[in-house]
């Protein structure tokens, strides 16, 4: 039976898809997004990672590592990930938690029985389970029999993903998502190269194919996400791009266009990690900011336009997140 | 917190009446006091019998006694009942009876001034309770049982949340009630019955001097008639002259007289001392209301605006609306709506409750959540009548007294008219019992968890023993100590039979209520024990012992392995499993204790306030807490420890079934931002609470509050920015500045749920 590879579950979420939901991130992505919100989603195997919040630097993990590949350094515990054998004795060990695993294996069956947790809850919202990620379609037959499970079960399901996979795997999935939760960031493929890693060009085709799939058979929903990054995706002119782009190629499909506004609350993953974001002291945007974007979207979308995300506090304003 | 406007506006008469009351409540003037924190944690002070008398000579200084917050319709005037020195108990000597205490009840009230005030139309107020005049104290053979109990882990109260049967005072009036007090009276003189007939003629005296309070204020209203020249004011007057008048004489025949006389009834009542549960208000009014808009004597705005004054006068009711009927259907009605219209019009602190039911009017349970909401101050509280109706059935009310339950204030709920509710203060500090264990394990070596279990379970038991020995001891004496005689007068067959409510027999129910104290963190600690003393042997039992001792000192990483075992309120099965039996186990522990009343002991998952301040009594536990950390409020987890979310907390409460027990409440403090990107607040709290009570919860107490503001409020209280805000606090809500500082730091510190 496959197994697949899940950094986190948030419960109870009204963010990703309708209704109420929980929301099962995948990990692994082949996408580098300079902003990405879940570092610990990118690499496709489990990685160790440090919270010095929760260290009360004990010293168990690093006497207790048999590759000598951790030190105490005046910055906290540094994680040689070369010299790590992966046996993870020191999570196991660590007191606190502050050194911990992220991503666990699970077998579809567990998952479905975790997932479901809510159910009463998916029942009085109408909402359902959401897969995340990560990219969940780099995990394609886990996926597949993940969402077939679920549905068995009668439960709402949504797709997030980047939209960068093969054609197979949505043809594959198709049938057991209700909502798809589909991103663009940049309509300009350099741009997309430049930022994300990758080209645009497999997402927009996919997205078509999706499309074309929906408009024939009327049973699927899909909601369009655009993150709002300062002096990345959150220009006027990429998203008058991407809303025409929208406009012209699937705009009499989709139940929703929604710009989601920046920000920096995973801070902490990055440093839990040891890496460094260039993101990190990057503020919220203002209201008027994010308005600016949404007029210049509205042409495109009208109704379907949905804004999202925090915005920070001008002074004397209350801050929104509307 | 008041964060939008309401949906209907005050009229220039009412906005007056309503700067008056907030006033009073934001000055301090209805605050609610307690003698000390063993109150709070083991509801029994060692020193009065009740709340904390806030004058006369049984007063304690501020830095004494602790504040709750306003939640007491008793108006503060700052000094002492002047003819203290006249009390028939001090003049004529004080006795353990209810003659005696009837003579001091009548003087006082005889001497309480009837006052009415401009604007208003439904009048009275009070400035002193009985207990600040009339010494409420247990004799000895009971104060020394309250101490040792204490040691053990228990203590108690008897008093408040009792809902009387207002509808019965409503139909007869109090010349009707006095009637059938003399009756009784007469019967039980042709049967000799000395102690019977004594004390109804006690009671017609009381009844009598409610008539005389109730006249006087008719009197007062003409002489302020007469010297007015504004002629609404002085028609106002005139109406309140007339209203006082009909209830002097008979029975109220309006709406306007029906909520004249709830508020009398109210007052003369909560003058004894403590406050109670006034039962189903549409009920209650729903007639009178109909007849008079019929006759076209009111119109809807009108009924609005009584009932709004009606809050305003008392200061925070005990309401319920909604509800089944005899026959189970959706009791619903045109008060509900206006009752609950009328507190929109108001905002700010109340204890309304709405008793959801799967049959009820959605359009009003949707105005229900959106009212809770909109106002953010946790009012009305969101409770469930079925469950609520179904643990009396299963505790063995009759069929009868079951359907007509009635939210009650706080996490209570009672039946009407025929229940005396010995439920708010009684409580069971259950990590006490858990610590003596330990030692006991730590001395006999116990090597497995299920035998540490059987030790733990006699040690509930111990302490539950012990409490029902104290609890018995205290009915022997309470209608002798503080009858409660107004309450008695609209009790079903208690007037009949010539028994106070708090007699034995008076009653058709008096069961004993405990609240349990600590739950969460009992759980916490047996599943740490389980797992890290027993299954993994990493520490001693004496290990652990030493490092509880000494507040972890020099045990960070013990510390840290047992508090980062599986938490209870994150909806994970194993630490789960140890809350069901821990919950199985004080139930029938407790049920399997009888009072002389006549019935058992009932287990509450909830005590609104020992939380704060049991901390450091109880100094650290096995759960990893630290001894200056407060423990967990009722059955919601640990400050902090449930990381998964509302639904995952939600989820382990509800392992339980409620209509077992007596309450159990969901305390959620959620800060605005959860509702950013969701379009309708209301209708997130709808969808809720429908998935939590459909699934057996019991009660949820919503707040939204902005924690910034609030952890600045914390210690800034006298800043104008803060003196809004109002939080419900456990079951009750109040001014956040107004209360205690402690209270106010662990409510900052509760888990604050910003985002999903």
């Amino acid at each position: 039976m496959n197994k697949g590879l899940v950094f986190d579950f948030h419960r109870g979420t009204t963010h990703d898809g309708p209704g109420m939901r929980t929301t099962v991130f995948f990990k692994g992505c082949p996408l580098h997004c300079h902003w990405c919100h879940n570092p610990e989603s990118i690499c496709p195997e489990k990685e160790l990672w440090w919270d010095e919040k929760k260290c009360i630097g004990c010293m168990t993990c690093v006497n207790g590592c048999p590759a000598q590949a951790l030190k105490a350094e005046p910055g906290g515990i540094r994680i040689d990930r070369e010299l790590c054998r992966k046996c993870y004795r020191c999570a196991d060990n660590c007191p606190a938690k502050a050194m911990s695993v992220a991503g666990t294996e699970w077998d579809v069956e567990a998952l479905v029985k975790e997932a479901c947790k809510d159910r009463m809850f998916f029942e009085s919202f109408d909402g359902g389970v959401t897969v995340s990620g990560g990219e969940p379609a780099l995990q394609p037959d886990f996926l597949e029999e993940f969402l077939k499970a679920l549905k068995a079960e009668g439960i709402h399901t949504a797709l997030d993903t980047s939209g960068f996979a093969k054609r197979e795997v949505y043809e594959r999935v198709y049938p057991y998502v209700d909502t798809f939760l589909y991103d663009i960031k940049f309509r300009d493929e350099t741009l997309h190269r430049q930022y994300t890693g990758v080209s645009n060009r497999r997402i927009l085709d996919n997205l078509r194919f999706l499309a074309d799939k929906i408009r024939r058979k009327k049973d699927r929903a899909i909601w369009i996400r655009t993150p709002l990054i300062p002096g990345a995706t959150a220009s006027e002119e990429n998203i008058r791009q991407i809303g025409e782009w929208i406009q012209k190629e699937i705009l009499d499909v989709i139940d929703r266009w929604e710009l989601c506004a920046f920000n920096n609350v995973c801070r902490d993953k990055y440093r839990k990690l040891g890496k460094a974001w260039e993101y990190a002291e990057t503020p919220l945007m203002t209201e008027k900011e994010v308005q600016k974007l949404a007029d210049a979207a509205r042409p495109y979308a009208g109704e379907l336009l949905v804004v999202s995300g925090l915005t920070a506090k001008v002074q004397g304003e209350e801050g929104s997140g509307n | 917190m008041n964060t939008s406007g309401s949906k209907f506006q005050r009229s220039p008469r009412l906005e007056r009446l309503w700067k008056r009351s907030t006033d009073l409540s934001k000055s301090g003037r209805r605050n609610v006091y307690v003698d000390n924190p063993e109150f709070l944690v083991y509801h029994w002070s060692g020193h009065s019998a009740g709340f904390s008398p806030a004058t006369g000579e049984m007063a304690l200084s501020d830095d004494q006694r602790i504040n709750l917050g306003d939640h007491n319709c008793r108006v503060d005037i700052g000094k002492d009942f002047p003819w203290i020195a006249e009390m028939p108990s001090r003049k004529e000597g004080f006795e353990y009876s209810a003659a005696n205490w009837a003579r001091d009840y009548v003087f006082f009230l005889d001497h309480s001034p009837a006052e009415v005030y401009p604007d208003e139309t439904i009048v009275s107020e009070f400035h002193w309770q009985l207990d600040e005049a009339r010494k409420f104290v247990y004799p000895e053979e009971v104060t020394e049982l309250g101490f040792e109990l204490r040691q053990l882990g228990a203590g108690g109260t008897s008093l408040a949340h009792t809902c009387p049967d207002l509808s019965i005072g409503l139909a007869k009036g109090w010349t009707g009630l006095l009637a059938d007090v003399e009756a009784s009276r007469d019967k039980w003189a042709r049967y000799g019955n000395r102690k019977r007939t004594e004390y109804l003629e006690a009671l017609a005296e009381v009844t009598k001097a409610i008539i005389r309070y109730t006249g006087r204020h008719a009197d007062r209203a003409l002489e302020l008639a007469a010297a007015e020249e504004d002629q609404e004011q002085k028609a106002r007057y005139e109406r309140i002259a007339a209203n006082m008048r009909q209830i002097e004489k008979g029975a109220p025949e309006t709406f306007e007289q029906a909520v004249q006389w709830i508020q009398l009834f109210q007052v003369v009542e909560r003058i004894n001392g403590h406050g109670n549960g006034y039962g189903r208000l549409d009920l209650l009014l729903i007639d009178f209301y109909r007849r008079d808009l019929e006759a076209g004597r009111i119109t809807r705005e009108e009924a609005r605006d009584l009932l709004a004054e009606l809050y305003l006068k008392y200061g925070g009711n005990y309401f319920s609306f909604g509800g089944r009927d005899r026959e189970g259907k959706d009791v619903t009605n045109e008060v509900s709506w206006i009752g609950l219209e009328a507190y929109d019009m108001l905002g700010g602190y109340n204890h309304l409750g709405v008793m959801w039911h799967e049959d009820m009017d959605p359009a009003y349970y949707t105005y229900a959540c959106d009212v809770v909401t909109r106002h953010g101050c946790g009012v009305p509280t969101l409770v469930n009548y079925d469950v609520m109706r179904d643990s009396e059935l299963y505790s063995g009310y009759s069929e009868e007294d079951a359907w007509n339950v009635s939210y009650s204030g706080c996490q209570w709920y009672c039946s009407v008219g025929s229940e005396y509710s010995d439920h708010d203060l009684n409580s069971f500090v259950l990590p006490v019992p858990m610590q003596r264990a330990m030692k006991i394990a730590e001395e006999q070596n116990t090597e497995s968890f299920e035998e540490f279990w059987k030790i733990y379970t006699r040690e509930v038991r111990r302490t539950a023993e012990a409490l029902a020995e104290f609890k018995n001891r205290v009915y022997k004496w309470q209608d002798r100590v503080w009858p409660e005689m107004v309450t008695t007068l609209c009790m079903k067959d208690t007037v009949e039979k010539g028994l106070d409510v708090t007699s034995i027999g008076g009653p058709h129910n008096a069961f004993t209520s405990v609240n349990v104290l600590g739950v969460p963190n009992v759980v916490d600690s047996l599943y740490a024990m389980k797992k890290v003393i027993f299954e993994e042997k990493r520490y001693t039992m004496a290990e652990l012992n030493e490092a509880i001792r000494n507040n972890w000192k020099d045990q960070e990483v013990m510390r840290q392995v047992m508090l980062n075992q599986e938490k209870f309120g994150n909806d994970l099965d194993g630490v789960d499993e140890i809350y069901v039996r821990v919950a199985e186990n004080i139930r029938d522990t407790l049920e399997a204790q009888r009072n002389i009343k006549g019935f058992h002991f009932r287990a509450s998952l909830f005590q609104y306030m020992g939380h704060t301040y049991a901390g450091p009594m109880l100094g650290a536990t096995p759960d990893g807490r630290l001894a200056e950390e407060p423990i967990a409020h009722g059955c919601n987890p640990m400050h902090g420890r449930n990381t998964q979310g509302i639904t995952a907390t939600a989820k382990s409460l509800l392992k339980v079934p409620f209509r077992e027990y007596q309450g159990g409440s969901l305390q959620i403090e959620m800060q605005p931002k959860f509702f950013d990107g969701k379009e309708n607040k209301g209708s997130y709290i709808e969808k809720f609470s429908r998935a939590f009570m459909k699934q057996g919860g019991i009660q949820i107490n919503f707040n939204v509050i902005d924690l910034e503001k609030l952890k600045k409020a914390v210690d800034d209280p006298t800043n104008p920015e803060y003196a809004d805000i109002v939080v419900k606090v456990t079951g009750y809500s109040a001014h956040f500045v107004v209360m205690d500082h402690e209270f106010r730091k662990e409510f900052v510190q509760r888990v604050n749920y910003e985002s999903v």
